[in-house]
């Protein structure tokens, strides 16, 4: 990048990213944490889940308050206020997925002491991998303005995509016999569901990403196909809350 | 290098020719002075340009102060009843530009334009062409505010009454009438028409020059940094000003405020100056011309995207 003239304003745009991909790895470290307390019942480690996220939420305010900061001080355009519109989407997405790990937590902690089955440990395993791997593809693409790993999230996110139904379907073939009870297989559903908005929520940052390179939007059709699922989604999200 | 050239008062509104058609000895006049009807369905009319909604076409306008190319390569359609803002660092030629649109540069010993610049279909540059009735048609207004040391009424008079449009003294009333209340002056100074303009604060004086361009019936307001010499209150009041008036005129502003050009503009064309290093001389050219959101969101060009952020290119 050239010389600028707003050296100030392009050192604060910075930190906003970094604190962003800060909160952000996280997110990331949390995931395969509460996976590990999932499957081996840890309830100590579940509780450490839950209390560690007001330190996400907290930073997620204090950046939020920054871009609206920035926003309102220094007028930016062009790249400029590409960036910082996509930052402040980027960290409610963060925020969000942090809570779904959280959610995950908490469901665990209802099905306690249930012990897992070896193919739902295994599905919940893969999951958790998978909804891990996402979201570090999705910050790094942010944090290395790299628009073309961003625009590959939604393809990476079928496979996530494909186990929520497969855990589903191991659900429903399970429930009401000894193995899995009515209420045990209602939490392993919305286990399942936390993991794959995770990766929706990567999908999103991806978008986000290509707006702040590119000026990308999404076309009218994809925004048709993705509207409807995405609403009921939102308001599960919460009520797991 | 600027202009040098002092702005007479005549230069924005006289015309001593009072012809329908600027081109003399022309019979088959371009459109009148009257703004054709505004187009009610206007909304995304950008996509469906129309030859009427090109109010000037440039091709390739190179403009000289005699051997020195000041201006290079500038091609843009100007289209009816939008606000083309121009902006750009100083020295890159948006105000050379500016004033080869109503012709302003021929008062600059050596000042030639090369190229093509059509207004409403009419080579500006042919020999034909009556300049004075030129900007009759193509009204400006300086960054300074200049009224002339007259009253308030005689100030908007003074066009009329030189190209006798007015057929009678309660005609030209209703000239200077509805000329102050387009340019939203009429309450401020309905009781003291007959008191000097010198008298008006710095923002009321803009407005009353806005109010004497517009009194001669003109099809263009060009403005070059008519708010540069304002309080940022009288700014707010020429903004709104623009954007009521482009319901009937075309408006053509070079601005040095970004923000500016961003709140009341349609479309923006950004000049940058190069240095052309054989000479040893700077240039100015067009670097991109689109639509206003388009160039403050998503510039095509990195060194549009450099000025536009406060970064050097």
């Amino acid at each position: 990048m050239a010389e600028s003239f707003r050296q100030q304003f392009r050192e604060e745009l910075d930190q906003v990213k970094a604190g962003l991909v800060r909160m952000a790895g996280l997110v990331t470290e949390s995931i395969p944490r509460c996976t590990e307390a999932l499957l081996s019942g840890d309830l100590a480690a579940a509780r450490e889940m839950v209390e560690a996220d007001s330190d996400v939420d907290s930073a997620s305010l204090a950046l939020e308050h920054k871009c609206h900061q920035l926003l309102a001080l220094q007028q930016p355009t062009a790249g400029d206020l590409r960036e910082l519109l996509a930052a402040l989407v980027i960290n409610y997405e963060i925020e969000r997925s942090g809570g779904l790990v959280v959610n995950i937590a908490k469901s665990m902690r209802r099905i306690y002491p249930v012990e897992l089955g070896p193919r739902m440990r295994g599905v919940v395993t893969q999951m958790g991998e998978e909804s891990r791997r996402l979201f570090q593809f999705a910050i790094d693409s942010y944090a290395e303005n790299n628009a073309g790993l961003a625009a590959a999230l939604d393809d990476i996110d079928d496979r996530l995509d494909r186990l929520n139904h497969q855990c589903l379907a191991l659900i429903i073939s399970t429930e009401g016999t000894e193995r899995v009870e009515r209420s045990t297989g209602i939490q392993l559903a919305l286990i399942a569901r936390y993991y794959e908005r995770i990766g929706d929520h990567a999908v999103n940052i991806g978008g986000r990403v290509r707006y702040m390179v590119d000026a990308w939007r999404p076309s009218q059709e994809v925004i048709e196909e993705t509207t409807e699922d995405e609403t009921e989604s939102e308001t599960e999200e919460r009520a797991g809350e | 290098m600027t202009l040098t050239t002092q702005e007479t008062p005549e230069d924005s509104v006289s015309s001593e020719a009072a012809g329908e058609s600027f081109v003399v000895g022309e019979s088959a006049t371009p459109p009148g002075p009257e703004a054709p009807e505004p187009d009610v369905s206007s909304e995304g009319a950008s996509e469906e340009v129309t030859p009427e909604d090109v109010v000037f076409r440039v091709n390739d306008l190179n403009c000289y102060y005699d051997d020195f190319l000041a201006v290079r390569d500038v091609s843009m359609d100007i289209l009816a009843r939008e606000i083309t803002a121009m902006i750009g660092p100083s020295g890159c030629g948006k105000t050379t530009v500016l004033r080869c649109f109503n012709r302003m540069n021929d008062l600059v010993e050596g000042a030639r334009a090369e190229g093509e610049l059509l207004f409403r279909g009419v080579n500006l540059y042919d020999p034909r062409v009556d300049p004075v009735e030129v900007r009759r048609r193509i009204g400006m207004v300086f960054q300074k505010p200049n009224p002339f040391p007259k009253s308030v009424y005689d100030n908007i008079a003074y066009g009329p009454r030189i190209s006798k449009t007015a057929k009678s003294k309660k005609a030209l009333e209703e000239i200077v009438e509805s000329s102050l209340r387009q340019a939203a002056l009429w309450e401020e100074v309905k009781d003291r028409l007959g008191d000097s303009a010198m008298g008006l604060s710095g923002g009321q004086q803009q407005r009353l020059c806005i109010a004497r361009a517009i009194a001669t019936n003109p099809d263009v307001l060009l403005m070059d940094e008519p708010c540069s010499a304002l309080d940022p209150i009288a700014t707010a009041y020429i903004e709104e000003l623009m954007h009521n008036l482009k319901k009937n005129y075309t408006i053509v502003i070079v601005t040095h405020n970004m923000q500016q050009a961003a709140r009341i503009s349609d479309r923006t064309a950004f000049f940058t100056a190069e240095v052309d290093a054989e000479r040893q001389s700077r240039y100015g050219l067009l670097v991109e011309f689109d639509d206003t959101e388009k160039i403050f969101s998503n510039p095509n060009d990195e060194r549009t995207e450099s000025y536009i952020t406060g970064r050097f290119g």
